[in-house]
């Protein structure tokens, strides 16, 4: 199969429900325009190219293990698209939870796709044996794990613990929409979730927009399916947020009625703090200087920083963050197809190159 | 108004006492609340904004819990008397970046009191020969568990040893020749202690007849999962020590009272002065009988700072424990969604070898 026969078929994989539904439009352009990015030329990987004094060929993984959490299926369809698009073997070990909507989706792919795909559910010695190439996501502690197990030929790409935030300039009623769907999607279980917002200006003004916008993607996107651990954590932080803002008038708690649906938490310090998960999400004073010692361990961790308005300069002026991606607000969860996850070249990382000369 | 020497010592009396009555623990809770929301200022202010007062509550039930994460706020310490006052703090454990909670105390009269009447209440035997897998008071003044091992070991024993340094490490030369003897010894430790003696033992140990062991805590801030069932099969493999002679004990940092429970199969009881609710998150209301839900507890010898406090431990509660043991549940651990989360954190999977 050609780079161009794989292109097609991942475009027509591409426009399923399961997949766009979590990806976006992506077409046949898209993924070429996408390999030629990253790799020079569509046809890098089917034949010897000039390479400066050389011809050179890129060469995917023969196998490509794709370890993947259970929390979403965002990232492991992602790094699934990326093998397929290389055209290497793909070995799926599943979290012990499942992951039905992944393998639903899997089972809808082209035929001649779902050959290049074996799902597994426990992570053997076989299969790690057998793998150019392993790409892990999951806890820090997993992924430690996992690379302990690997072997010096193998290329390693970790996923490990990651966190997203917002930060908000102005133009509060649009960015409290945007906020609003960029925390809910999902219930904040994927890397690209917000769970602080920053504000410039009257944090606690916004705070109440925000958990206006709440409702309203609530009330079209129903949350559901909490599990008993999940609300004891939202009622519990809930509980000890009730007991703050009662005795510190700068701690503002903004809940849903009747319910667990979604939780607004405004406090004063500036370090970023971590959600409870399941559409609860903290807002906090923009600080004077936004830096690593200002957000303070958890920025470490951080994955991506939506902002708004978004404007190029703005964005640059946050670089000096760890993030590895700065958006639109509203666009946190649909990173684009080019984007570097967690600063890694998906497509070029995978590749190694043979030359001619 | 009760003035605090008066309740303290009608607390005293009730520990002396041989057991709280409904109606007597009743009346002493809504005393003990009185006496917290007159003279706690960071708790007055949570009930106040609850909309709750002593005047309008007639039950415990009533009483506004605060959550263990509420000891966390040092500008709104849990505190009825002045905090300069303060002669003890436990703190919570956690890694030096993580807030950690504090419990004050102005005095540890009723705070050790109630581990004793509590030893004794619940007919627990008495640890004469004790070896400890704790640091001792001196090498954790911060250390709730440390404390506790220290009034025990101050009432009951004859002979003690703690055989874990001021560095955390096991001495195991101390305890592999304290049990040579025969006369029984009591080994008393946390779950975590416990793994690292069974694993630096080279053969089992066999322990004198009559010997028995108090286990307690989980393995919050490591690596480390083990169910119940297999710790006590290490026990029997390694000490000797059928399930039965195994106690479990279950407190916390931010109360003042021990609940205990023995063997596999029975549910923990706290002594005649605390009660417990399962709560189910989603409704607020008690869970019902056998459904798992999270643990508040009412303790009355939390005096000094807020007797109601909501955990994150998930718990449930049999017919038999609603019918007659109102301070008995069965724990089903620390809830999951207690601990730090993240991508991938939050759903995280183990890896199970092949």
């Amino acid at each position: 199969m050609t780079t161009d026969d794989r292109i097609q078929l991942l475009a027509d994989a591409c426009a399923l429900p399961c997949v766009e539904n979590l990806l976006g439009k992506v077409t046949a352009c898209d993924l070429s325009a996408w390999i030629a990015a990253e790799l020079g030329k569509v046809s890098a990987l089917d034949a010897f190219r000039p390479h400066g004094p050389l011809h050179s060929k890129a060469i995917a993984p023969g196998n490509i293990l794709h370890i993947v959490s259970g929390n979403t299926p965002h990232a492991a369809i992602q790094s699934i698209i990326r093998g397929l698009l290389l055209g290497s073997h793909n070995i799926i070990k599943l979290p012990s939870t499942g992951l039905s909507g992944l393998t639903g989706c899997i089972d809808r792919f082209p035929v001649d796709l779902q050959t290049l795909i074996e799902t597994h559910d426990s992570l053997t010695d076989e299969l790690l044996a057998k793998s150019d190439a392993i790409i892990a996501i999951g806890s820090d502690a997993s992924i430690e794990a996992i690379h302990q197990r690997t072997l010096p030929h193998q290329i390693f790409i970790p996923h490990g613990h990651k966190v997203s935030m917002g930060i908000v300039y102005g133009d509060f009623e649009n960015a409290a929409r945007l906020a609003a769907r960029d925390v809910s999607l999902y219930n904040q279980q994927g890397c690209l979730s917000l769970h602080a917002v920053y504000v410039h200006g009257d944090s606690l003004a916004f705070s109440g927009l925000l958990a206006g916008e709440m409702e309203k993607f609530t009330v079209e996107n129903p949350q559901h399916g909490l599990s008993l651990s999940e609300a004891g954590a939202i009622r519990n932080l809930r509980e000890t947020t009730r007991f703050r803002a009662a005795n510190d008038p700068t701690t503002g708690l903004y809940e849903s009625q009747q319910s667990l649906d979604w939780t607004v938490i405004h406090e004063p310090s500036p370090a970023l703090t971590l959600s409870c998960l399941n559409r609860c999400v903290y807002v906090k004073p923009l600080p004077e200087k936004i830096n690593p010692d200002t957000l303070g361990p958890e920025s470490r961790h951080l994955s991506t920083i939506a902002i708004h308005p978004f404007g190029q300069d703005r964005a640059a002026s946050l670089t000096h963050l760890p993030a590895h991606r700065i958006c639109p607000l509203g666009q946190s969860q649909q990173p684009s197809l080019f984007w570097h996850h967690d600063g890694f070249a998906p497509l070029a990382s995978l590749v190694k190159w043979k030359d001619l000369g | 108004m009760s003035h605090p020497l008066s309740i303290e010592h009608d607390l005293h009396s009730a520990m002396a006492g041989g057991g709280l009555g409904d109606g007597a623990f009743n009346a002493l809770a809504l005393r003990v609340f009185k006496h917290q929301f007159d003279n706690n200022t960071a708790y007055q202010n949570h009930c106040k904004a609850l909309g709750v007062a002593p005047e309008n509550l007639t039950h415990w039930h009533e009483i506004p819990a605060v959550t263990t994460d509420a000891f966390k706020f040092v500008e709104c310490p849990l505190v009825t008397f002045p905090i300069g006052q303060t002669q003890k703090t436990f703190l919570t454990s956690g890694t030096t970046s993580e807030l950690k909670g504090c419990h004050h105390f102005p005095s540890l009269d009723l705070y050790d009191r109630s581990i004793t009447a509590s030893w004794q209440e619940l007919a627990l035997p008495r640890p004469e020969n004790s070896i400890f897998l704790t640091p001792e008071p001196g090498h954790a003044p911060h250390s709730s568990l440390s404390h506790m091992m220290g009034v025990l070991s101050d009432t009951h024993s004859r002979k003690s040893i703690w055989a874990v340094d001021a560095s955390g490490r096991l001495d195991m030369e101390s305890i592999t020749a304290a049990v040579t003897g025969n006369r029984p010894v009591a080994l008393l430790g946390t779950a975590l202690a416990y793994l690292h003696l069974f694993e630096q033992l080279t053969h089992p140990l066999t322990l004198p007849p009559g010997s028995w062991a108090m286990e307690t805590g989980g393995y919050k801030g490591t690596m480390r999962q083990l169910e119940k069932g297999d710790l006590y099969r290490m026990f029997t493999n390694k000490l000797g020590l059928a399930p039965d002679s195994i106690i479990n004990e279950y407190s916390m940092t931010e109360l003042s009272s021990q609940f205990y429970t023995r063997g596999l199969a029975h549910p923990h009881t706290g002594p005649s002065w605390t009660r417990v609710r399962v709560i189910n998150p989603f409704t607020e209301t008690d869970a019902l009988a056998g459904e798992p839900g999270h643990l508040v507890i009412y303790d009355l010898a939390n005096l000094h700072s807020v007797m109601a406090i909501r955990t994150q431990d998930l718990a449930s509660r049999s017919g038999a424990d609603l019918a007659d043991g109102r301070n008995a549940f069965t724990l089903l651990g620390r809830d999951p969604s207690a601990l730090p989360r993240g991508c991938s954190r939050a759903a995280d999977h183990q890896l199970r070898p092949s």
